[in-house]
């Protein structure tokens, strides 16, 4: 646990980790017996580390005449003045990598009011998710789970509403976060979170010095039920959600990759993360596999 | 005879957003006019700029506010010193090319120098037909420039991109004026839209973003109708034009606003709130929740020239 509150939260995660859910249940507990929480409001809880707008409010340049790189240069300066401005204590959702920015600075600063939860998903469940949101392949969204050089919102000739993400793999993601040195890291790993949220979520609130009573977490995990949020996207969408096809809230279980992936699918996971899979505590599979 | 006066920068002019510019750096994007034989509103010139400004009231990642001095510092590529809406002084980092310059001074840097004189900003594009304008607003990215090239492409004539002025005529009636500019599109819009022809220089040298010669600007102030705001549909947003209410309104000019963050801290809040006060009584803000994407683009159009008709 933290002396002093730290002025930002990164909740820092791999996409299609549990990010969004942990966001719902901290809206929840700010909405206390109001809830349940709009799940359509949450951008107003924190906002997001990778928001255009933000980056052009604050620093009063238009991004499109700034290369990816520069943009990165800039953001340590982004963030400290997020971390100066800041009322309270503010979560803010992260998919970055931690990284070093061209200019060599850490790109979430340095020696700021800031500490990190972390959120980790098996990558293999994670693999499924991401195909599922962005309605592509299994293989494509493996390719992206292995890749060292993988990034969200990067496009050539046109302009993505959020700024550029570097991913750097899922391996590459967890030990950015884990190994830096930077920042105070609380792990909260999804499945956890999924058998014993109250337990898990009370504690990363405890590493963030977040006060709540165990009634006000209870609640809020209650109101953040996975069926809660499938009645509330049934009933009037989700604004984080891209496909067309497939709900948001689709399926949020453990271990559903065991009836989407094929052998290939999850060896080629594996091999590129096993040893990090098995630091968070992740079983493989490849070594103990039966063949098909 | 002092040296200077040979070594003197030949000077361009400009008219932008209401404003005779003159300039020592070409500002490619906006298009030239002839010199008039009276000082100009705006004088852009290279001179030195300091780093910091000493005893700013405000500060931020890349800027510094003091009086009505405004710094604006982009790291490793050009600095400027904007002062009292009149006068803008720039100094570029070594290997900086000049002609990439352009965009900064006619983004930012102008965009400030407006807000100095007190002018009502958007973040928008905007477009006329008929002798009345609209203004199309939305968050980077959001589509803008690409809507209004397009409703260009279907009788409209172009007034401002990125940068709108709302002013007041003599009898307080909003009006937009025409930002003397070219459109900047990406590439994906220039191509989607068949504009290679009127395709002109990249932004910045290398970059997929381009200045596209307007195929029919409008040269004169047109009244206000309307403001668009652009929001993507989502499951949780569903499509269709919805009239603000006028606290919603509002609350949208000011949140709408260029560099939202400057004009509040520069403008006393009355005066702000007056002049979006004078533009609501005479225009209407609509939200426009349309799909992304280009295939959905020529019936975003359709739906904006019949709801911008139907206002009448």
């Amino acid at each position: 646990m933290m002396s002093e509150p730290a002025k930002i939260i990164w909740l820092a995660s791999f996409p299609k980790s549990g990010n969004t859910w942990f966001r719902i249940l901290l809206a929840n507990l700010a909405a206390g017996e109001a809830g349940p929480s709009d799940i359509n409001d949450l951008y107003e809880q924190g906002g997001s580390a990778c928001n255009r707008w933000e980056f052009e409010s604050l620093t009063m340049l238009d991004s499109a005449l700034l290369s990816y790189d520069e943009i990165d240069c800039l953001r340590p300066l982004v963030y400290e003045a997020m971390t100066a401005e800041a009322v309270g204590q503010r979560w803010v959702k992260v998919h970055d990598a931690y990284t070093i920015t061209p200019s060599g600075e850490p790109l979430f600063g340095r020696g700021l009011s800031c500490a990190a939860v972390y959120v980790v998903r098996d990558p293999r469940d994670v693999a499924v998710s991401l195909a599922f949101h962005h309605s592509t392949t299994l293989d494509a969204a493996v390719r992206l789970v292995n890749s060292p050089d993988g990034v969200y919102c990067e496009s050539r000739d046109g302009q993505d509403r959020q700024l550029r993400q570097r991913l750097a793999g899922w391996s590459g993601h967890v030990t950015s976060w884990l190994d830096q040195t930077e920042v105070p890291v609380h792990v909260v790993r999804y499945e956890d979170l999924l058998a014993a949220p109250a337990r898990h979520f009370a504690a990363a609130l405890k590493f963030a010095a977040r006060p709540a009573t165990e009634a006000e977490i209870e609640r809020a995990v209650r109101f953040a039920d996975f069926a809660e949020l499938q009645r509330q996207e049934n009933e009037k969408g989700f604004m984080e959600r891209i496909s067309r096809t497939t709900p948001f809230f689709r399926s949020g279980r453990a271990e559903g990759w065991r009836e989407m992936l094929s052998a290939e699918q999850v060896a080629a996971i594996e091999r590129c993360n096993g040893a990090v899979m098995a630091r968070l505590g992740y079983g493989l599979e490849t070594t103990c596999r039966r063949t098909a | 005879m002092s040296s200077a006066v040979f070594k003197r920068s030949p000077m361009y002019h400009y008219f932008i957003s209401g404003l005779h510019v003159s300039s020592e750096l070409e500002l490619r994007g906006a298009i030239p006019r002839e010199p008039r034989g009276e000082t100009d509103d705006v004088s852009i010139r290279r001179g030195s700029v300091p780093l910091a400004l000493d005893g700013a009231t405000a500060t931020g990642p890349t800027w510094d506010l003091a009086g009505d001095i405004f710094l604006l510092r982009v790291p490793r590529l050009i600095r400027f010193r904007i002062e009292a809406g009149r006068d803008i002084v720039f100094e570029t980092e070594p290997g900086f090319a000049d002609c990439d310059a352009a965009g900064f001074v006619l983004g930012t840097a102008f965009g400030i120098l407006l807000h100095q004189r007190g002018s009502l900003v958007l973040h928008g594009s905007a477009v006329a037909k008929d002798g009345r304008s609209i203004a199309i607003c939305g968050y980077s990215g959001a589509g803008k420039s690409t809507l209004a090239a397009a409703l260009c492409g279907d009788g409209c004539s172009f007034v401002a991109d990125d940068i709108c002025v709302v002013g007041l005529d003599g009898r307080q009636r909003p009006m937009i004026l025409p930002d003397g500019r070219h459109l900047k599109l990406w590439k994906e819009s220039i191509d989607h839209l068949g504009l290679a022809e009127r395709r002109g220089r990249a932004v910045r040298e290398s970059f997929a973003k381009y200045y596209v010669d307007p195929p029919d600007p409008h040269a004169q102030p047109s009244p206000l109708s309307a403001v668009y705001v652009l929001r993507e549909a989502r499951p949780s947003l569903k499509e269709g034009v919805e009239r603000l209410s006028l606290p919603d309104a509002m609350r949208t000019l000011d949140h709408e606003a260029y560099r939202p963050r400057f004009r509040a801290k520069l403008q006393p809040r009355p005066q702000t709130m007056a002049h979006v006060a004078a533009v609501l009584s005479r225009a209407k803000v609509f939200r426009l929740v349309r799909p992304r994407g280009f295939e959905h683009l020529q019936d975003t159009v359709a739906a904006v020239q019949a709801h911008w008709d139907s206002l009448g």
